[in-house]
């Protein structure tokens, strides 16, 4: 038999118990819009009878009430580790979309103003020297346009070059971002295992650890293991950066200077940490991987492209040039004058005289023209530089596309955590009405019960 | 997947997301009619860019080709109005040798008159034969020099060919060497003119003869020369017409590739704009309710 008290302890537990589901529901609509806020649920147990029943005890009760056993963070572990890699390819692709739009842009394809227009407007300058073969003016004429034709190249190499000084800073600030957020993470493990140890809600500390692995995963495609203890390990391609309460320092190894400028090597990072310095091996994913990839293949390709252009262009009208003779008679000299270390970034035009322009063929300082015809039509470097500019729009166009499509895959993971983590406030307020009654309940059946035992106590055995 | 649970972050991050790819769209067809090209980087279509390019580089090379045609043109028709010039000139001498052939028997006097005018005809001749055009001497090769014949009638050309590039790979000569014209040098046309002046003066009949007779070749030559110049001109004036026809064309096809479908693109863009209100209102709409508007 239970004992006469026993009913208002229990509608004490009720009490206790609703005010905690009405704590975490004003929890939950206060963070409604905080970001990396997981969804809190409060776990509600009856206490009645023991567990296990004892040979000689009976339990008799009707049960002792309600009690909460724990507050749940709604996540999905699997989840949580798919968003992250999503994530971390994302940012890849974000990254090579901005800036390969950006040198894209830069070309001026297909237009009046590009390297395309200036290689057919040399050519005309020929021709109308081929009509013209006395004239200074046409013959200034060639050489400012090939003046024209060497910048626009130098122009879009430089456009190349300096896109890669600014993707080397941004290198240099993604890895110093990623040391910050290694040693936050570091630390934050150290506080959810104290927090774990101490019995307390560690809640606030894991939405902020899986806020710093999932910014970790998007700068450098990193992957986590959760740790017995609550925290996260973290390694970078296969390489540990965060141990527990312990975190490495990510670095460049080679590639980039301090400075930010190139030092000539391929770019590759390391990760130093109290076992000592490991290299990471290629193929990083997330923005860091996206700044790599950039850097040591696809501007140097375009640039090498380039390069080639303005090599074939220099020797082809050079060979064509020295075969012929200047308004004085000389032999032609050479017409372009560039650096094979980087032909597109020095390509110039070695001429300062109009009179020493080769369109002659004969000797003699004569009128003739040939030479002038011949160089019109000297070189191919029309064709290579449109496959340069369809190779680079094709992949401009597949990275838009990739991006796209990375996009959805993306908002579907996001959204799948977002339909168990977010906190929807309609629900939050039928939870709160639903505690709401149920405390008035609770607090009636006290009342009821005072009521009895004052009947039981002060009325009983009294006749009026 | 299957929506199970929606919450108010989700819908207003959907809403967001809505907006901002039909805003994104309506910004590429605003950048479609403000450009009026479709086309307005390599990624918009690798490929059409490319066509582009080579379009773009074709009429330069076109217009390019009806430039050079023109100045051919100059050329030739030059050298046309002095080979018909020229031409009467000598017809003029050959009737002034029969002249002085059939009065043989006249006196020295009137033979000096015939012989007079031979050699101013000659004169004439030379300077004919020194036509220029743009201040080069059209029979004069590729001479640096204003002259391609000295006074005397000796030429000073430099033998070479002036050529003019008309098409892809075609190009047509548009000067005439002087010696073919006017024959080579001992036995040229302003040779047989002084030769007549002193046959005329010493009262040669022979000499006379045989001169009526060499600038009957004389003229044969030059009308052999003029209807040469005649068919490449006709070249040349083909070839002016194929440039227009081909930079008309040219523009065509790259409109086509290039430029945006004005019609389309606004029906497109109405229809975007569209979208992008309704996408407004609907998250106006759908944002706005919630159960706290019902409890008491």
């Amino acid at each position: 038999m239970a004992g006469t008290f026993s009913s208002l302890s229990t509608a004490l537990s009720a009490l206790r118990y609703n005010r905690v589901a009405m704590d975490v529901a004003s929890g939950n609509i206060a963070n409604v819009g905080t970001d990396g806020y997981v969804r809190r649920r409060v776990n509600g147990e009856s206490v009645g009878a023991p567990v296990r029943p004892a040979m000689w005890a009976r339990y008799d009760g009707a049960g002792d009430g309600v009690t909460a056993t724990g507050v749940d963070r709604m996540v999905d572990a699997l989840l949580d580790v798919r968003a992250r890699r999503e994530h971390g390819k994302q940012s890849y692709l974000d990254i090579r979309q901005t800036v390969l739009e950006r040198v894209e842009s830069g070309i001026g394809e297909p237009g009046d103003n590009g390297v395309g227009a200036a290689i057919a407007d040399f050519r005309t300058a020929w021709h109308d020297l081929v009509n013209n073969p006395g004239s200074d003016a046409a013959r200034a004429q060639v050489l400012g346009r090939a003046a024209t034709l060497a910048d626009a190249i130098r122009i879009q190499s430089r456009n190349v070059e300096a896109e890669s000084g600014d993707l080397r800073m941004r290198a240099l600030a993604d890895v110093a971002e990623v040391n910050t957020l290694a040693s936050d993470l570091a630390s934050t493990n150290r506080s959810i295992a104290v927090a774990n140890l101490n019995g307390a809600d560690a809640g606030v500390l894991l939405d902020k650890r899986d806020q710093l692995a999932l910014r970790l995963s998007e700068l450098t495609g990193a992957t986590t293991t959760q740790r017995p203890d609550g925290g996260f390990d973290v390694a970078v391609n296969g390489v540990s950066l965060v141990t527990g309460a312990s975190s490495g320092t990510f670095q460049i190894a080679s590639g980039i200077t301090a400075a930010g400028a190139s030092d000539g090597n391929p770019i590759a990072y390391s990760i130093t940490d109290s076992s000592g310095t490991t290299a990471v091996p290629a193929g990083l994913t997330g923005e860091l991987g996206g700044v790599t990839d950039l850097l040591s293949t696809t501007l140097p390709a375009y640039s090498a492209g380039l390069g080639a252009i303005a090599q074939q262009l220099a020797d082809e009208i050079n060979a064509q040039h020295q075969a012929g003779y200047d308004a004085a008679g000389n032999p032609g000299a050479a017409f372009f004058s560039y650096n094979p270390a980087d032909p597109a970034g020095t390509l110039a035009v070695a001429l300062t005289d109009p009179s020493q322009v080769a369109a002659s063929s004969l000797p003699g300082g004569v009128l003739d023209a040939g030479n002038a015809d011949a160089l019109a039509t000297a070189t191919g470097v029309e064709e290579s530089y449109q496959r340069l500019i369809n190779g680079f729009g094709t992949e401009v166009a597949s990275v838009k596309r990739l991006t796209a499509n990375q996009q959805v895959l993306t908002g579907q993971v996001d959204n799948s955590r977002e339909q168990l983590s977010g906190v929807n406030l309609d629900e939050e307020m039928v939870s709160m009405l639903s505690s709401q009654r149920a405390y008035e309940a609770a607090s009636r059946v006290m009342t009821t019960l005072d009521s009895v035992l004052d009947t039981l106590i002060n009325r009983t055995g009294l006749v009026h | 997947m299957a929506v199970t649970r929606v919450t108010q972050h989700m819908m207003s991050s959907h809403s967001m997301d809505a907006m901002q790819t039909s805003l994104s769209r309506l910004a590429k067809l605003q950048e479609q009619l403000s450009t009026g090209r479709v086309l307005n980087r390599p990624s918009d279509s690798p490929t059409d860019t490319t066509s582009a390019m080579r379009i773009r580089s074709s009429l330069t090379d076109v217009q390019q080709y009806g430039r050079n045609a023109e100045d051919g043109n100059g050329w030739l028709s030059t050298i046309d109005a002095a080979l018909t010039n020229a031409n009467d000139q000598v017809l003029r001498a050959r009737d002034l040798a029969l002249q002085g052939a059939n009065e043989g028997v006249a006196g020295q006097t009137a033979r000096e008159a015939l012989a007079a005018e031979v050699d101013q005809i000659r004169a004439g001749l030379i300077n004919t034969a020194n036509s220029n055009y743009l201040g080069r001497p059209v029979f004069g090769g590729v001479t640096a020099g204003a002259q391609a014949y000295d006074a005397a009638g000796t030429y000073v050309g430099t033998p070479g060919v002036v050529n003019r590039t008309i098409g892809e790979g075609t190009s047509v000569r548009v000067d005439v060497d002087g010696n073919a014209a006017f024959g080579p040098a001992g036995n040229s046309v302003f040779d047989h003119l002084a030769a007549l002046s002193t046959a005329l003066r010493a009262g040669n009949q022979a000499g006379v003869s045989a001169s009526i007779t060499a600038l009957q070749a004389d003229r044969d030559t030059i009308t052999t020369t003029q209807a040469e110049v005649g068919s490449r001109q006709n070249r040349v004036e083909t070839a002016i017409q194929a440039a227009a026809d081909g930079e008309l064309r040219l523009r065509s096809s790259l409109s086509t590739v290039e430029n945006a479908d004005l019609p389309k693109t606004i029906v497109d863009l109405q229809m975007q704009q569209v979208a992008y209100q309704a996408s407004l209102g609907a998250t106006a709409r759908v944002m706005q309710p919630s159960l706290l508007d019902f409890l008491r």
